[in-house]
């Protein structure tokens, strides 16, 4: 039994290692890149995995109690949310006239609404 | 172990909120500051669950669903405002 506890705890510390790697590969993204597109692309993976990945690591400690289905709750919820956040956010950009950093070489997307 | 690894969690989540206020102030356009706001939303959200384990309490769980609730319409609002020139 302690050996099952020991192999559940090391899960969870795995999956709270997986959030903290991706929030933070986000703000270095977030802080580094030179266009709105590709920072959006940076940001979402918070959102998607590193928020999800947390909320993992808090099912596996506390099983599936009250806190438990918060947690994957809040993890689905923004799972199912933050793509379509970030394809608005890209759709309003692109058709607000937010240019392109200078080292993109193709604009499908512009080419087929001007 | 398990604790310790929570209070480094909780304290590179914090660190983590000082380049989504760097982008929400210097960011050159409208979208860069969304997508600030909406990245600052989600780490606010992580914080609130590991914060919610860490006191015990499934009531900070609450508090971070309601807040990505109202993050993702208000990014919607604001695209849908970008986009076209009106809300509805």
């Amino acid at each position: 039994m302690s050996i099952l506890t020991t192999a559940i705890d090391a899960i969870s510390m795995f999956f709270f290692l997986i959030g903290l790697v991706f929030v933070f590969l986000g703000m270095i993204g977030l802080l580094r890149l030179p266009d709105v597109y590709n920072r959006l692309h940076a940001t979402t993976k918070i959102g998607t995995v590193g928020a999800l990945a947390v909320m993992i690591g808090i099912v596996l400690k506390v099983g599936l109690s009250a806190m438990g289905l918060k947690a994957i709750t809040v993890g689905l919820f923004l799972l199912l949310t933050a793509p379509i956040a970030a394809h608005m956010i890209a759709r309003a950009a692109h058709r607000h006239g937010v240019g392109l950093c200078e080292e993109s070489i193709m604009d499908d997307y512009g080419k087929t609404y001007k | 172990m398990i604790s310790e690894l929570l209070f480094i969690t909780l304290f590179f989540m914090v660190l983590a909120l000082i380049p989504c206020l760097y982008r929400i102030i210097v960011g050159p356009t409208i979208p860069d500051r969304v997508v600030g706001l909406d990245a600052l939303t989600i780490v606010i959200v992580v914080i609130l669950g590991v914060y919610s384990f860490v006191q015990e309490s499934i009531f900070f769980l609450d508090v971070a669903l309601v807040i990505s609730i109202i993050s993702f319409v208000g990014t919607i609002t604001i695209s849908k405002y970008l986009d076209e020139g009106s809300v509805f």
